[in-house]
């Protein structure tokens, strides 16, 4: 969880204020959306639990939490899309009965996508056609006429679009507007906007605010489902916290609680102190003095793997280090993982493992040379989840030896024996992987990833959706690790974990290193290079 | 030449008709590999119909519902219960072929084919003579269908339902987002594919041999599947390609009258087949190097 | 010992096979067919009847050899349903050969001509396989359209260039291969035959279980991206697994031809291809469920052609049954709740990343 840079003005070094009493203004009949007691589970897991919340008209209301806390599945309940398995949703005191989003929006819940729900082949009339429920003169249309009445509730809203583009070509910032005016045509009363900034730069997102500032004058009720802090202070009038699907704060006005207090309670440390001290003061002398494990020189690549390109991108690694990437997601981190463990070609660059150049390696060379990867969605990248659990780990094994033949009996004694050195809680090897919790998956994969002739593990979110136990767990392995003297690329949106562990901590921000920073790590400094601001 | 097309349209006809119904469940995102099936079926039902009957009206209208009931258990199959999409259109279309060939059999007492005592009725009469000629012998049907292709263009990418549908078939999630019933919507795209390929199938069978002979449908129905593809769910696109798959049908049948060969006819028969891998393998390396749009989420979810 | 996840998986086919001769016997006993006389007719001609188990074996082989190459690709995450074409073009190459090769001694030709037709099958298998690769060209597309094409190759073989000189004019027939290659009698079966069936087997069985490919197919089947990660190149193993099943039914084309009857008719066997591959789902895509599978529906359809003896059931009776096991062979949610929680757990996994989902093929 990044813990943002204080926006200017804000206190946050203060002590907490008294909680004030929520009080409803007078006049109020009501919260304008709340939900009680509403729990979602997916097959296993539990995204939401028990969760009670009220949220009045004409505020901006912020909801924040983690990645994994619940916020999606939240906003998608509150707008219908989903129907809650226990509990209620209630719109200006109307509850929805569960019959799916057509509901919600004829009582006025608007929800803004994070990804957007626009299907690419559409032109942008036909997207907002898409949405309108009320009834036309004629169920047929010409395509122009179409664009050309779509044309004038664009204008109306201040938006500058092509009614006749197509959704594909549009840029990113254009399908933000798009999708925040199919939501807005729809005359919505109550608008909840889900991670509406993560594709926005700085100056858009403020635009937004504004925007919604406006809105919220007029009387429109918004839900802001938010991770950075930053905005919460610079857009909210209340927030909520969601954490492992749970509430826990719920809506307190934004004067009534102080940025460290919203830290521990999203992230879930104890204690209103910062834990934010790092681990090293300084860098061992030996450390420094070490081999280079790995060296990247001007690595470029195009965007792939859903983020940015990288720009001319180099670092080091060197033997007994851990290297921290810090950066907001989206920033780089993925190609850069992708393109050192030779999953993503770059265009130009170098990649150099103990001094021997990788760089036309493919990633099984790669591999059996020395580079690991904890990848980051550990279910979907890491393990294959319907595959049993030696199979899972062998597979490393089997195509280092390279050998055509393989025995699955000593495989599995092989493996048995691996992930009870790692002490991964399990029925039989020959289980799925996906019976294990997820602890114990990434216990699984550190065991296979973390085998004789690592070299350099790349870390990507190695503790995210980790209970604390599996997250120290998984910390103090790394540093072990790094004790025997191989490399440790450390990617992590837990800056608490970067400023613990890092040796040394790069900042990304769109595609390129802006910062480089040795300990002791100054949260402030780290923040502002990680919103663009340190280039 | 004249009578060369007459006999290429009245071949290309019943593909077209399927090929529409091929067309809607595409865009409600189903690559329909039952079609063959359910044309045999739309077929027997309608010359079972007839026969029982003396209506060709009823008989048409008999496939119509058959064929209607068949696809909504189909969308049951596929949907609800979670069947495969492939495995279970191909096995529609295996069960049309048995089902029909045993009811022949069963019913009628014959393994060869039943006929009807009259069919579709035809506009203009047979032998004409002159640019008449070209229309010589078209079904009600036939005429009908140009509309009924016009029709499904207009509906499918001129109504709001068309972009429902196609919403549903290109990105469910905003399908649902804007309140869709995204299983409804292929019910009802699956029931009116169903109803196409019973309106090909009873021209199939009534509209100039008037029976009903084993597996009559020969492949046309996988023929229809590869003019939807080859069009890309356009309409219009795959109609004509209907049309001119039809053609070269029609050639098959003209090659094994004449004698001039200048290529054997099963290579021109290939064709279709062959420009399908082609413009599927373009369209796939396009889009490869295009790169899947990175802030869409949950395309073609399950 | 017999896992869980084995019971599990014979459990649901016999359910399925079940259910299907649950429904066609209500159709066969509604149009007037007496199902006591449909049973042990079946019986008899798959097993007790005299030449009835040669007759099922002789229909179980190519079903067993299209079922194991079936295995390898959908176990691999490739939707290979080109099993038809690929028979007939291994069927077609072997005839080339056979023909050309009329000279040569008995066992080497046999050698060639089998030979011939798996190379002819794996290089129509290769051709989708390729464009999937490299291209991500959707492999359903393009095998089904190669089956087409492999059918219309054979008609044109068939009354033209290997036209049988001594054809009987009802259907094309091509000429024969010398009968010192033939691999059997009429029957369709024999030792040879019956051997290489078993080699097959054995072989498939150990590629898939106790080899290294045989691993990373296992694993990369079920979870492309996780495979990718480990450093498995997936094009190469597209192509293997495109070229391996292509190469089965290319072997089960040229034992056709060299079985039974020593010439190719156009369209002869004209659903084995994917009768096999529903084989291979009743299977579970497990070599002993493939192999009990493949002996069952070989039974199944020399039964129907020993049931005009018994009962005037027509062999249609055969593909409506087939056709019903095919549709049921792939229900994965049977009760409706379960559907709604697997749908959930679907959305979840979207869910809970940040990036656009991967889907994560699970084999059937």
């Amino acid at each position: 969880m990044s813990a943002d840079p204080v926006a200017t003005g804000a206190d946050d070094a203060g002590a907490l204020a008294a909680p004030a009493a929520v009080a409803e203004r007078p006049g109020d009949s009501g919260p304008a959306i709340d939900c009680s007691d509403v729990s979602v589970l997916f097959g296993e897991f539990c995204a939401l639990d028990g969760v009670a919340a009220s949220f009045d008209a004409g505020a901006i209301h912020a909801i924040v939490g983690q990645n994994g806390a619940g916020k999606t599945t939240f906003s998608r309940v509150l707008s219908g899309l989903i129907v809650p398995d226990t509990g209620s949703v209630r719109v200006h005191g109307h509850e929805l009965r569960g019959e799916g989003v057509g509901e919600a929006r004829a009582l006025g819940v608007e929800l803004v996508h994070q990804h957007f729900a626009l299907p690419p082949s559409f032109t942008v009339a036909e997207a907002l056609e898409l949405f309108q429920t009320d009834r036309r003169r004629s169920p047929f249309y010409r395509r122009r006429e179409l664009e050309s009445g779509w044309s004038e509730p664009l204008a109306a809203l201040g938006i500058t679009l092509d009614p006749g583009a197509r959704i594909r070509d549009l840029p990113v910032e254009a399908l933000q507007s798009l999708e925040i005016a199919r939501a807005l045509v729809s005359d919505a009363k109550v608008l909840i906007l889900d991670e509406p900034t993560a594709v926005l730069s700085p100056p858009a997102a403020d635009a937004l605010f504004e925007r919604l500032r406006r809105l919220r004058d007029e009387g429109v009720t918004i839900l802001l489902v938010l991770h950075k802090l930053r905005e919460v202070s610079a857009a909210a009038d209340t927030v909520t916290v969601l954490r492992g699907g749970k509430v826990v704060l719920p809506r307190r006005p934004l004067e009534g609680v102080s940025h460290d207090e919203l830290s521990n309670l999203i992230v879930g440390s104890t204690g209103a102190e910062a834990p934010l001290a790092p681990a090293l003061e300084e860098t061992p002398a030996e450390v420094a003095s070490g081999a280079h494990t790995l060296v990247v020189r001007g690595l470029t690549t195009d965007a792939a793997e859903g983020d940015v390109a990288l720009d001319d991108v180099s670092l080091t690694v060197r033997a007994g280090e851990i290297i921290g990437v810090a950066g907001v997601e989206g920033n780089g981190q993925r190609p850069l993982v992708a393109a050192i463990a030779g999953m993503l070609q770059g265009k130009s660059g170098t990649i150099e493992l103990d001094g021997r150049d990788v760089t036309g390696c493919s990633a099984l060379e790669r591999r059996t040379l020395g580079v690991r990867a904890v990848p980051f969605d550990r279910n979907v990248e890491g393990v294959s989840s319907t595959s049993a659990i030696w199979e899972n780990v062998a597979i490393l094994t089997a195509l280092k030896q390279g050998r055509f033949w393989i025995n699955p009996r000593r495989l599995r004694a092989e493996c048995a024996a691996e992930i009870d050195r790692w002490q991964v809680s399990y029925r039989d090897v020959s289980e799925p992987v996906g019976s294990l919790s997820g602890g114990n998956v990434q216990r699984v994969i550190l065991a296979r990833e973390l085998t004789d002739g690592i070299r350099v593990l790349l870390a990507a979110q190695p503790t995210r959706g980790l209970d604390v136990g599996a997250t120290r767990f998984v910390r103090e392995n790394l540093r072990a690790l790094a004790q025997q003297q191989a490399g440790v690329l450390l990617v992590s949106s837990d800056l608490e974990e970067l400023f613990e562990l890092s040796d040394r901590l790069l900042v990304f921000y769109g595609g390129r290193v802006v910062a480089e920073l040795s300990p002791p790590y100054d949260l402030a400094t780290v923040g502002v290079a990680m919103t663009g601001g340190g280039k | 030449m004249i009578d060369f097309l007459n006999i290429g349209i009245q071949a290309a006809i019943p593909i077209m008709l399927v090929t529409m119904g091929g067309v809607i469940a595409y865009r409600a995102g189903i690559l329909h590999l039952g079609l063959e099936g359910l044309m045999l079926i739309g077929a027997f039902a309608a010359v079972a119909v007839t026969i029982r009957t003396g209506s060709v009206a009823l008989g048409v209208v008999a496939a119509m519902l058959v064929n209607a009931v068949v696809s909504l258990l189909f969308w049951i199959l596929v949907d609800v219960l979670r069947a495969d999409l492939y495995i279970a259109g191909l096995g529609l279309s295996l069960t049309g072929v048995g089902l029909t060939s045993f009811l022949l059999e069963a019913i009628f007492k014959t393994q060869g084919a039943v006929h009807a005592q009259s069919g579709l009725p035809s506009v203009v009469g047979g032998n004409r003579h002159g640019l008449l000629g070209l229309f010589a012998g078209l079904s009600v049907l036939a005429w009908a269908t140009p509309v009924l292709v016009f029709g499904t263009w207009l509906v499918l990418r001129r109504t709001r339902l068309g972009l429902r549908v196609s919403a549903v078939g290109e990105y469910p999630f905003a399908a649902r987002s804007a309140g869709v019933n995204v299983g409804a919507v292929r019910c009802g795209a699956l029931v009116a594919a169903g109803i196409f390929c019973a309106l090909g199938g009873a021209e199939l069978a009534l509209a100039a041999i008037n029976s009903f002979g084993e597996d009559m449908a020969q492949g046309r129905g996988y023929l229809a599947v590869t003019a939807v593809l080859f069009g890309a769910g356009h309409p219009l696109g795959a109609a004509v390609a209907a049309l001119f798959f039809g053609l070269a049908d029609a050639v098959g049948i003209e090659s094994q009258l004449s004698t001039h060969h200048i290529l054997p006819v099963q290579f021109i028969l290939m064709v279709p087949y062959v420009l399908t891998i082609v413009a599927i393998s373009i369209s796939s390396a396009i889009r490869s190097r295009r790169g899947a749009p990175a802030v869409f989420a949950e395309l073609r979810e399950s | 010992m017999i896992s869980r996840d084995t019971v599990l998986r014979a459990a649901r086919s016999a359910l399925v096979v079940l259910a299907a001769f649950a429904i066609a016997g209500v159709i066969y006993q509604i149009t007037g067919y007496s199902l006591g006389q449909v049973f042990s007719g079946t019986w008899e001609g798959a097993v007790s009847a005299p030449g009835a188990l040669d007759s099922s074996l002789r229909w179980a082989v190519p079903l067993l050899l299209i079922a194991l190459g079936v295995t390898i690709a959908f176990r691999a995450g490739f939707f290979n349903v080109g099993a038809q074409g690929q028979l007939y073009a291994g069927a077609i190459a072997a005839l080339l050969v056979g023909v050309w090769v009329k000279g040569l001694p008995t066992p080497i030709g046999i050698v060639l001509v089998v030979l011939a037709g798996c190379i002819g099958g794996a290089i129509w298998s290769l051709v989708p396989g390729v464009l999937r690769a490299y291209l991500q060209a959707d492999e359903v597309i393009t095998t089904l359209m190669m089956n087409f094409i492999a059918l219309l190759l054979l008609q044109w073989v068939a009354s033209g260039p290997l036209k049988d000189p001594a054809g009987s004019g009802q259907a094309d027939q091509t000429r024969s291969v010398a009968d010192h290659l033939r691999l059997s009698d009429a029957t369709g079966i024999s030792l040879r035959i019956v051997l290489l069936a078993a080699v097959a087997t054995v072989a498939v069985g150990v590629l898939l279980n106790r080899t290294q490919f045989g691993l990373r197919v296992r694993v990369a089947g079920r979870n492309p991206t996780m495979a990718r990660w480990q450093g498995v190149d997936a094009r190469h193993l597209a192509v293997q697994a495109f070229m391996l099943s292509g190469l089965l039914a290319g072997l089960a084309g040229a034992i056709e031809l060299l079985g039974p009857g020593g010439q190719l008719t156009y369209g002869f066997s004209p659903d084995v291809g994917f009768i096999g591959i529903v084989i291979a789902l009743v299977g579970g895509l497990r070599i002993g469920g493939v192999v009990i599978a493949a002996l069952f529906f070989g039974g199944l359809h020399a039964a129907i052609l020993y049931l005009p003896i018994v009962t005037n059931l027509p062999s249609s009776a055969l593909d409506l049954l087939n056709g019903l096991v095919a549709l049921l062979i792939t229900i994965s949610a049977v009760p409706a709740i379960w559907h709604r929680r697997r749908r959930r757990a679907a959305e979840s996994s979207a869910l809970n990343t940040d990036v656009p989902r991967v889907e994560v093929s699970a084999a059937p």
